[in-house]
């Protein structure tokens, strides 16, 4: 039956198979940046006479956003470092360096640290543009000998930077077994 | 209205002065033929206004009417598939045989309405939400619209995002049917609400019990069915349109149907559309910080209707972008505790605005629908259906600058899929009418780089039949089917660390097997038994990594089973004038049931600290309760209405010692009670709808079947809120206007609902007062 009618339904039939094909083969702006952290490291380097300097890092090595492996950190005690710390992507090629956009919006950004280990303080946190605390830099002091952990956290977007409880969100969270020698 | 040519009128106005007492106890039978050639018209519709009762005339064209009063006038209308409808006054002063001759319409210089023949009454427990109100909660979302309903609660994600719950199922358990086609959509994230417009259905119903035989792979718990109203018989423009706003979240909406038949011709078509804005809701004590909402809908319909064959050419597009309470979006353990124990939401933005931040979601799904009806005789008619749907969601998460400096969603879930339908329904023949039909289904899910669930490519058949046996005058109805389905699925990442690329299989028969049985005109019960399966979806195998929106680790099971579920209700349905009550018992055994566990306080160490660890398991479980709702004239204009619903889940493991052990499922739905009273001091008529005032109260309990490992948060005590509605129209000169005024939450109660995943966060919304107006023209 050939008429106006099955004209319409071809016709349709045919536009909709036009649309299934051309949209199911357009993938390619589909490409979404994917904000992964995949390595944290922490730069110890020994000041005052002390030649420390050794990095310590907690890896995803598959992106699946689980540690694979964190280093332990071992350091002298009653030494003064200065801690820099580096995140990092390693899904991307080349490697991207996530510190550098952490600095560039210090603002939303805040490291947060917690020694529980009696031998470990952290201190001097240094501030981001507006002068509230940042983070990426600090001291860490250490004095006797001893075992214990350090947690290290990111925090994104605090409602108060000042506060117990800054709040946001976590970026990451990370605690490193600190031994004190 | 045409007269018949044997007139029998019997009309005695005079006896209406009568000395003696009404005797109503007279029979009416009927026997309806053809003109042209005396032939018997089966199963015509035949429907009498002043008593408010219809029936179908059997194989031979009899009907009958009992319980008649003598010497009352009685309008009788006959409806049937090819014959324009026909009305003649009787009124009786004995039992009366009367003959009815139907002339056969004819086709070329007037429109030929088809009728769409009654279908018979379901044997499963369907419930269908009443006008009131459906036009109350359209201007909410599809969710509000059900959730009245016993058996039915909403799931939720905040207020917005509301997913309907039958029976304890929901998501890829229940299908959402509208207008003849069955939703493909993200349906197993629980945070992704139905992308469904209820302004473009006049009618909502919940299919209660198996209902994989009509609706495929997936419907194990019921079905949502929404039907759009016919399209207009008249020649001309015909339509509505309705505004309304809402004072929680200062939301407004505007949306208009227009149907257009230019001529007395075969062609008619409607143009529908739907828009609407809402800010952040307010909870009784604070804003709930970006909840706002925005969404955008329209859908066409383009019909052709001739005898021998119907066409119909629809489209739709819906299109939501909404947010997602800032305070809900916690990272790990750390921060949930955090906030489970804050008073107030943590990171809360406490003031009103539209504005829509991240976390959001964007969600646009599309629907292209080809339907041909044939009438190839008498006896038999084939219906031909194929749709496509392109669902695209994307979800917008917080992040560094340098991530959302580009507007680009953290990740992009694209669903597209093709569906095929053929069907062949055939009239009574030895009392029996059925159906048999085949299906075939293709699915290609994408989703971006990042992907928590990987990508597949789906091809799936199915085959099915139906049978009803009805023979008048037994009570007795029966009906049986039964349905076969494939499924076939390619799946893979691409891009991610991990690598998959496996085939998937699975079959499965479901079926139905029903009884109605009518122990008197009022009173009807209902026995259905059913089976129906459902494939484990991509997410349940291999799901992995952090659910963003939802603060879990999700780990997949990719070695979960085929779901099947037998699902027995028995309904018992009382119509009466002063009263109806309905009360329906379930029992839905699953075996294999897929759900999420997270094993005592097991936690991943994740880069963002630890997170509560979920992962698939599969146990049997059964599935009891009750539904039962009732609406009782206590005088005059005033009803009493009330409606009771409870559901018993467990889930049944083999303990060590061997034998089993019972514990509850976790998230099911809680025991409901809603009572009120309703002032209806207008009834409803063909061109009005009834204008009542009423009140109603609901009292939530709380959860108390708990799993043994507890929850993260206890569940929320019992609670009680009041409702206020009213409706009224008013009748101008060509057209109408609908008048609606609501409160919900009364008296501003602080509550927070146990099937909200947000109740970790913060109360549920306070006092929405609406108002909506609608002008049918």
């Amino acid at each position: 039956m050939i008429n106006s009618k099955s004209y319409r339904f071809w016709t349709l039939l045919l536009i909709s198979s036009l649309a299934v094909t051309t949209t199911q083969c357009d993938k390619d702006d589909k490409k979404t940046k994917q904000e992964l952290i995949t390595r944290v490291v922490v730069h110890l380097t020994g000041t005052a006479g002390s030649t420390f300097d050794k990095e310590f890092e907690a890896i995803d090595s598959d992106g699946d956003g689980v540690f694979n492996s964190i280093d332990p950190i071992v350091i002298p005690a009653g030494t003064v470092f200065n801690c820099d710390l580096h995140v990092y992507d390693d899904t991307k090629n080349p490697v991207e360096d996530v510190t550098k956009e952490i600095e560039k919006d210090n603002k939303e950004h805040l490291f947060v640290f917690k020694s529980f280990n009696s031998g470990l303080t952290i201190s001097n946190l240094n501030t981001d543009d507006d002068g509230a605390p940042f983070g990426l830099t600090s001291i860490w002091t250490t004095t006797s000998a001893g075992v214990g952990t350090v947690q290290v956290t990111l925090i994104h977007e605090p409602s108060d930077k000042n506060a117990t409880d800054p709040g946001g969100e976590t970026d990451f969270d990370v605690s490193f077994g600190v031994t004190i020698q | 209205m045409l007269n018949s040519k044997a007139a029998l009128v019997v009309f005695c106005s005079l006896c209406f002065l009568g000395l003696q007492a009404q005797d109503c106890h007279f029979a009416l039978r009927g026997h309806v033929t053809e003109l042209d050639n005396n032939e018997p018209l089966a199963y015509a519709s035949v429907w009498i206004g002043e008593i408010q009762k219809s029936t179908l005339t059997d194989e031979k064209g009899y009907f009958e009417f009992s319980n008649l009063c003598e010497k009352t006038p009685y309008t009788v209308e006959i409806r049937h598939v090819e014959c324009a409808h026909f009305t003649q006054i009787v009124a009786l002063s004995e039992n009366t045989l009367l003959e009815f001759h139907l002339p056969h319409n004819t086709i070329l210089n007037e429109i030929v309405i088809i009728e769409k023949a009654t279908p018979p009454p379901p044997t499963q427990a369907v419930e269908t939400v009443e006008k009131a109100d459906l036009d109350a909660a359209k201007g909410i979302n599809l969710g509000e619209t059900l959730k009245k309903l016993p058996g039915v609660s909403l799931l939720s994600s905040g207020s917005t995002v509301a997913k309907p719950v039958i029976q304890g199922l929901h998501s890829n358990r229940i299908a959402l049917v509208n207008d003849g086609v069955l939703l493909q959509s993200q349906q197993w994230g629980s945070d992704h609400a139905p992308e469904i417009d209820p302004f473009s259905s006049e009618t909502v119903k919940v299919v209660k019990g198996a209902a994989g035989l009509r609706y495929g792979v997936g419907a194990m718990a019921g079905a949502v069915v929404l039907e759009p109203a016919p399209l207009r018989t008249d020649k001309g423009l015909g339509g509505w349109l309705s505004v309304g706003g809402f004072s929680n979240g200062a939301a407004g909406v505007l949306s208009g149907s227009v149907d257009w038949r230019p001529r007395n011709t075969a062609f008619a078509m409607r143009l529908q559309s739907t828009a609407k804005r809402s800010g952040n809701l307010r909870a009784p004590d604070y804003w709930l910080g970006n909840t706002g909402a925005l969404e955008a809908d329209f859908s066409a319909i383009l019909e052709w209707k001739k005898p021998r064959i119907q066409q119909q050419i629809s489209g739709s597009q819906f299109n939501q972008t909404y947010g997602i309470l800032r305070a809900a979006h916690t990272g790990s353990l750390t921060d949930l505790r955090l906030a489970i124990d804050s008073d107030v939401p943590r990171n809360n933005l406490d003031e009103f605005s539209y504005r829509i931040d991240r976390p959001r979601q964007k969600v646009q799904h599309n629907v292209l629908k080809y339907k041909a009806l044939f009438r190839l005789s008498d006896i038999w008619k084939a219906d031909f259906q194929y749709n496509f749907q392109y669902n695209k969601r994307q979800e917008f998460d917080r992040g560094r600058s340098s991530v959302i400096a580009h507007n680009k969603p953290q990740i992009t879930f694209e669903l597209w899929t093709n569906t095929l339908d053929f069907s062949l329904e055939h009239q009574p023949w030895r009392h029996w009418q059925g159906s048999v039909g085949v299906q075939g289904f293709q699915q290609l899910n994408y989703v971006s780089r990042g992907g928590f669930i990987p990508d597949y490519q789906s091809l799936g058949g199915s085959i099915w039949v139906t049978e009803r046996y009805r023979r008048y005058p037994m009570p007795w109805e029966f009906e049986w089917g039964l349905r076969y389905d494939y499924r076939w699925s390619h799946v893979t990442t691409e891009g991610n660390l991990r690598d998959l690329d496996q085939n998937l299989a699975f079959g499965s028969i479901s079926g139905n097997v029903g009884a109605l049985y009518r122990i008197n005109p009022n009173f009807t019960a209902r026995l259905n038994t059913g089976y129906a399966w459902r494939p484990p979806h991509v997410n349940e195998l291999f799901a992995r990594g952090v659910h963003q929106g939802a603060g879990t680790y999700e780990q997949g099971n990719p070695l979960l089973e085929a779901e099947k579920a037998w699902n027995s209700n028995l309904t018992l349905n009382y119509d009466a004038d002063q009263w109806q009550a309905q009360v329906s018992v379930y029992r839905n055994a699953v075996s294999n049931f897929i759900y999420l566990n997270q094993p005592r306080d097991s936690v991943v160490l994740t880069i963002r600290g630890p997170f509560p660890a979920y992962f698939y398991e599969q146990d049997d479980a059964v599935l009891r309760g009750v539904d039962a709702s009732l609406s009782a004239q206590l005088w005059g204009p005033l009803w009493a209405e009330g409606r009771f619903s409870t559901l018993y889940g467990q889930r049944i493991l083999s303990s060590e010692k061997g034998g089993e052990r019972f514990d509850w499922l976790p998230l099911m739905p809680i025991d409901r009670y809603q009572y009120g009273l309703k002032w209806q001091f207008l009834s409803a008529t063909k061109t009005r709808a009834a204008s009542f005032v009423r009140i109603n109260a609901q009292t939530s309990l709380r959860q108390w079947r708990i799993p043994k490992e507890g929850l993260t948060k206890a569940a929320p005590n019992t609670f009680t809120t009041l409702a206020l509605d009213a409706a009224h129209t008013l009748l101008l000169r060509k057209s109408s206007l609908e008048l609606g005024f609501q409160v919900q939450n009364l008296f501003n109660v602080k509550y927070r609902e146990y099937l909200d995943f947000f109740r970790l966060y913060a109360d549920s919304p306070g006092v929405n007062v609406g108002v909506r107006a609608k002008w049918i023209f």
